[in-house]
């Protein structure tokens, strides 16, 4: 392989397409990992996001395009010759070994001196905090300690990047909550790129330096989970990443940078203009940047008249769908940040108003398909309570 | 035990009631096969038993005398029947392991939607009357058989009735009880560990080594216990397929009894046999349950 140098880390993933018989798993999806940044794909199940883990780790070689690993083409160097380690969903623990031998497998097959071996498991053994365990099989183990050593087994190889396919997905949601700070932890700790696939946003935003929402093989949006959650760039990431209205607006008229639709008295929904010729498009508008009542609103706020249809107390905010005059229904979150604050009831006449700023039009038309298992928010407001 | 719970319909002291029911009808059911089973195998097993210390001829005021066995611990013939038992039984378990761990592996990782048909496959093979099967290698085996058929030349004649036939047919005629415990101990493997282990840089050999035969083992060793000592006391194979050469222990102890009618010798041989199997079956058993994995 070529000199590693300031391309410690660095996974290229270079126009990549695979296919399995007529099904195209990965369609030309181009990604470039920097050294040390703690990666994420995310998608809904046969997004295509696990393939391509599985060609950065070498189990499916791509029928077109490039893997470069710190810059050395791997494209076809099988797996155990791979600098790159995976953490694998069902771990794949060795039962019939100790924690100890279960970590030191890599390095031992690796012919690393006895001593060295020693060395980096205790270290690597305290990095995971799973000190005292060393001689325990993987049966005595609870589910989260199993984990860590799935990470420490592959983290004692100190590869150039590990690969982790929705490794907490077996967890409880507490201990999950947990392990992904943990994970985004030894991440920075370690300073080693983590390629991590996951179908839960939540995960993927409270971990990812960036994240790639996949969809039907290919990168929807490469971002930052700051930008994911303000500015998707398709309905599909605008679903996929928390909750959101979309409405299909007419365009009455374009001034001042916004875009307006005329509800008559007084009301109307108003849009960033982007510079689109659509006359139909498709805007966003976050539950959270919708307000009830009319106080404070200006120039440059939307503001519609609807009905309350449902109301869902969630512990922190208060959801609501409220149904416009032209039967679209918006789902509201309202803040509980008040003792005794009055609920809306289903029935109620409300207004809405949010600041223009908020709303901007997206491409794509495609909604988002979410089977219940897949634990995702959903764009539809129709879908009034969750889960 | 009393973990069962049978109806009780007079409940005037409910639990005693409760718990006496069950034991009934535990025994109950354990009833008819205890019995058949000290019927048909403990009597015999203690004639047995007497007919290798009784002194000879047994009658009434004969007396018993541990000389049977001395006789046949000492006898050199024995003693070297022993050890082509041994090699028989030993090169065909070993051939059978050879075959069946990659035969299972190949079927529960590989086969896909062959797997359902290669496990009846065997099962069918077993189910076909041994002699049926030892006599086919007659036909296979033989001066005028199908292999020397293929064969240029005069026939070569040690394919049949000989040690080489016996260890052919044994091995064939048990790969079914080889082969289904060491699949089932790979059924529990799950394959992600091959596929971690592979990650972690482990060839094929390193795989088969520290992963899949661990793994399989308490498999291994259940297959020995049900294949080594049927093959030790085998008479038929060698007396269809063998030859003077592969005179084996099952031969002798028949015809100590059946052809020579020195009952002491064939049971005091018998015993002995038994006895060794029992301790064989024990460290294999022992040996299987130290590598069953917990999961």
């Amino acid at each position: 392989m070529s000199a590693v140098g300031d391309r410690a880390g660095e996974i290229v993933v270079e126009s990549c397409t695979k296919r399995f018989g007529s099904v195209t798993a990965v369609d030309d999806v181009t990604l470039t990992i920097p050294g040390g940044e703690f990666f994420s794909m995310l998608g809904p199940s046969g997004c295509g996001k696990t393939t391509t883990l599985r060609m950065i780790a070498g189990f499916e070689t791509p029928d077109a395009g490039r893997i470069l690993l710190q810059g050395g083409d791997v494209t076809f160097v099988p797996p155990p010759k791979r600098n790159v380690n995976m953490v694998f969903q069902a771990y794949g623990l060795f039962p019939h070994m100790t924690v100890a031998e279960n970590i030191a497998f890599g390095p031992k097959i690796k012919k690393v001196d006895r001593s060295e071996i020693a060395t980096r498991v205790a270290d690597v053994v305290r990095t995971v905090q799973l000190d005292g365990m060393e001689d325990r099989r993987p049966a005595q183990l609870s589910g989260g300690q199993q984990q860590r050593v799935a990470l420490a087994r592959a983290l004692v190889n100190r590869p150039a990047a590990l690969l982790l396919d929705e490794p907490l997905g077996a967890l409880d949601l507490k201990l999950r909550k947990e392990m992904q700070l943990e994970l985004k932890d030894l991440q920075q700790r370690t300073g080693t790129t983590f390629v991590y696939v996951t179908h839960d946003q939540e995960e993927a935003m409270t971990m990812s330096d960036r994240i790639a929402v996949m969809n039907h093989g290919v990168v929807e949006q490469l971002a930052t989970p700051r930008e994911l959650y303000q500015r998707p760039a398709s309905t599909f990431v605008a679903g996929f990443i928390g909750v959101s209205n979309l409405i299909t607006m007419r365009v009455d008229r374009r001034e001042s940078g916004l875009l307006t639709m005329d509800l008559g008295d007084g009301q109307r929904i108003l849009a960033i203009d982007g510079g689109g010729t659509d006359a139909a498009p498709t805007i966003t508008v976050r539950p959270e940047w919708i307000k009830l009542a009319s106080d404070h609103t200006s120039e440059r706020s939307s503001l519609v008249g609807g009905t309350v249809v449902d109301v869902v107390y969630l512990g922190s905010v208060t959801q609501m769908i409220v149904e416009l005059a032209t039967g679209e229904r918006l789902t509201v979150h309202r803040l509980n940040d008040q003792v005794g604050a009055v609920e809306p009831r289903p029935g109620d006449r409300t207004t809405l108003h949010w600041a223009a700023e908020h709303s901007f039009v997206i491409g794509g038309s495609e909604t988002i398909e979410v089977d219940a298992s897949d634990r995702l928010t959903v764009a539809s407001p129709d879908r009034g309570r969750e889960g | 035990m009393a973990t069962v719970t049978a109806p009780a319909p007079m409940p005037a002291t409910p639990r005693t009631r409760k718990v006496r029911g069950a034991r009934r009808g535990a025994f109950g059911i354990l009833f008819a096969p205890v019995t058949l089973l000290i019927l048909l195998f403990l009597i015999p097993l203690l004639v047995m038993v007497q007919m290798s210390i009784v002194k000879f001829p047994p009658n009434t005021s004969s007396g018993y005398t541990l000389q049977h066995y001395v006789d046949v611990l000492t006898n050199d013939l024995n003693v070297h029947i022993a050890w082509t038992t041994m090699f028989i039984g030993t090169t065909a378990m070993v051939i059978m392991l050879a075959i069946a761990i990659p035969l299972a592996y190949y079927m529960v990782f590989k086969a896909g939607k062959l797997e359902l048909f290669i496990l009846l496959s065997l099962v069918l093979a077993d189910e076909l009357a041994p002699v049926v099967k030892i006599y086919a290698w007659q036909v296979i085996l033989g001066r005028n058989g199908i292999i020397n058929f293929f064969i240029p030349g005069p026939p070569v004649e040690w394919l049949l009735y000989s040690r080489f036939a016996v260890i052919v047919t044994l091995s064939t005629t048990y790969i079914t009880y080889t082969t289904i415990p060491i699949y089932a101990a790979m059924k529990a493997i799950d394959p992600v560990v091959f596929e971690s282990a592979v990650d972690l840089g482990a060839g094929w050999w390193p795989q088969t080594k520290k992963i899949l035969i661990p793994l399989a083992a308490p498999g291994i060793f259940i297959a020995m216990i049900l294949v080594y000592i049927p093959m030790l006391t085998d008479f038929v194979t060698s007396d269809i397929v063998g030859g003077a050469g592969s005179y084996m222990m099952g031969q002798r102890v028949r015809d100590l009894i059946l052809q020579t009618g020195d009952w002491g010798s064939g049971s005091a041989l018998n015993f002995i046999m038994l006895a060794l199997s029992g301790v064989f079956s024990l460290v294999a058993f022992r040996l299987a349950r130290l590598n069953r994995i917990d999961t």
